[in-house]
């Protein structure tokens, strides 16, 4: 037992290279539990932060600052009543949320969160999690269909109208970075770790690749993106002012919740496709400007002052809570968090663990900067119309997606281009 | 920067004007979120609130003379007010006076019409109560005024 799982670590593979069914099922625990705080955390972070945009305070009553509203929040929908309609069609409408979590959370077994943190390094790995993001659509109309109501009906009907219709322009910039992989090395690659490896070995990433080229198809696919997950400002399936709630109208409780944490999981996944194909995925910034081994050990140590700098905020928050009999659970708890961080980053400091966990560090921060500006999004774009949106999709983004696609396949073939006409001129 | 309108369309300047409003309006200390039962808000001086008898501080009797003004005054009647007068004092005086809030539109005529300043629409405004028939205030509770719980945290 214990050999099985030093053999693994000691090898420098993703558990599916190396076979080990052991822990390629530890990476997808690990990985389920990571999302699902992440998305919890989003929960709190964005109704947070949208509330300082908007001048108000947001959720500041349980906990210090609202912290535990999350908790209290699912506490709440874990026992509120379960409603399915009595017209609905029962096993689609029971199925639908299943369909919606499996596909989000699905996408996560090929994401490079380090070169050998992802539970398997797949050689489709991008088409894979486009094709398994795509099938959610299938989970919306389920649960518009089933519900048996039209607001939810509508709501999918538009949903799905403007997920299949953005796939497209997504689909073309993702083919913009796939070619940028095969130019130097003559042989692309759809592997989410390969296409990582080949930023490195171009020394570049592929948002700064053949300038302005690499970056245009990046705001396509950023744009597309937020379209693709059905946030604001392209929030048209759940329209609170328009349909209720969109697909979900007639969700309550645990299910509702279902479709809440997939809308984040995909949320999370969509932004880790933009940070492994255009943002270097898990290498650190500046890999070039701060080259060498003392700029390798100085970045090296940012998760663990990371965490340094978290805990130092709970134990400040700790010091000026307000001394009153009430708050001495609140304060107790805030404390221990605090000094549980401090440790982390301690365990941190050791070199294998640092060596090991950067990677993961650099990916996270990337992925939470798509985080924060689809929050930021939301608290300034106000919302398309239909036929707006419709327009921005296909006369916008598909033709400038096909025309970067075009330019970037002839930029690449510049030298055979370039000594072919000279070969026929002479 | 003046731009074309097709140029700043495409470099995304409005979009990106507006992502800096927000940006700017982050900072927690700029909110002006008004904690409630902490703390509480500022009440304009003629705001018209919760009705209140007045009691003679001297005496301790009640300034309502029974002159059934306020009654006639107001334009829901829901004032009703009966009266006595005191073999002693000689003074008529308030035996039973219910005040119905639940009908009430703080118009603030019954105090107008209060030849002695005894009834006054006062700033208190945390009225909200558990059963209809509370909201019917009889003369002690319009006397004590409200009294509200304090929060503490």
């Amino acid at each position: 037992m214990l050999d099985a799982i030093t053999k693994y670590l000691g090898s420098n593979a993703t558990p599916g290279e190396a076979g080990s069914m052991l822990w390629a099922t530890i990476y997808i625990l690990i990985i389920t539990v990571g999302i699902s705080l992440a998305v919890i955390s989003m929960n709190w972070l964005e109704r947070k932060i949208l509330a300082h945009m908007q001048i108000r305070l947001g959720p500041m009553r349980v906990g210090p600052h609202g912290l535990l509203q999350p908790f209290a929040d699912a506490l709440k929908l874990l026992i509120k009543e379960d409603i399915i309609p009595e017209n609905a069609d029962k096993l689609v409408f029971w199925s639908a949320p299943v369909v919606v979590v499996m596909t989000a959370f699905t996408t996560f077994l090929v994401v490079p969160f380090g070169p050998t943190h992802a539970v398997t390094d797949m050689n489709i790995g991008i088409l894979f999690m486009l094709g398994v993001s795509s099938l959610g659509v299938l989970g919306i109309i389920m649960a518009g269909w089933s519900s048996n109501s039209h607001y939810p009906l509508m709501g999918s009907l538009r949903s799905s109208a403007q997920m299949v219709s953005y796939e497209v322009a997504m689909g073309l910039a993702i083919v913009c970075a796939v070619l940028m992989t095969s130019l130097q090395t003559g042989t692309g690659t759809l592997s989410m770790i390969g296409i990582v490896q080949a930023q490195a070995s171009q020394h570049t990433w592929f948002i700064f690749k053949f300038f302005p080229l690499g970056f245009l198809a990046f705001a396509i696919f950023a744009i597309a993106m937020v379209a693709e997950t059905n946030r604001a400002p392209f929030d048209l399936p759940e329209a609170e002012s328009e349909l209720v709630a969109g697909f979900h109208t007639e969700y309550s409780g645990f299910r509702w919740s279902l479709f809440f944490l997939a809308e984040y999981a995909a949320m999370l996944a969509v932004s880790s496709i933009a940070v492994t194909l255009w943002l270097g995925g898990w290498m650190r910034p500046f890999p070039n400007w701060m080259s060498g081994s003392t700029w390798d050990l100085a970045f090296s140590f940012f998760p663990a002052l990371t965490l340094f700098v978290l805990a130092g905020l709970c134990l400040l928050g700790t010091v000026r809570m307000p001394k009153i009999p009430q708050m001495k659970i609140q304060t107790a708890g805030l404390g221990i968090v605090g000094f549980l961080l401090g440790f982390v980053g301690l365990v941190l400091l050791v070199p294998a663990v640092r060596e090991r966990v950067q990677d993961i560090y650099w990916f996270v921060v990337k992925v939470a900067f798509f985080m924060y500006l689809y929050i930021w999004y939301r608290g300034t774009f106000p919302r398309y119309r239909f036929d707006q949106l419709m327009k921005v999709g296909w006369k916008v983004l598909l033709p400038t997606g096909l025309a970067v696609l075009i330019a970037t396949a002839l930029w690449g073939l510049m030298p055979q281009l370039t000594s072919a006409i000279l070969g026929v001129l002479q | 920067m003046n731009l074309p309108p097709l140029l700043r369309k495409m470099l995304l300047i409005d979009l990106i004007k507006g992502l800096k409003v927000t940006f700017n309006y982050q900072a927690p200390s700029e909110a002006i979120t008004e904690q409630y039962p902490l703390e509480r808000p500022v009440i304009v001086e003629r705001y018209r609130g919760q009705p209140r008898l007045k009691v003679d501080p001297e005496s301790g009797n009640s300034m309502c003379i029974v002159c059934n003004l306020c009654a006639l005054a107001c334009p829901e009647g829901l004032i009703v007010v009966k009266g006595e007068r005191n073999p002693v004092t000689k003074r008529k005086e308030p035996v039973s006076y219910t005040y119905d809030l639940s009908r009430c539109m703080f118009c603030g005529l019954c105090a107008e019409a209060c030849s002695t300043d005894a009834l006054e629409l006062t700033q208190d405004y945390e009225m909200a109560l558990y059963s209809r028939e509370g909201m019917v205030l009889d003369q002690k509770a319009l006397e004590e005024g409200q009294q509200p719980v304090p929060y503490v945290k």
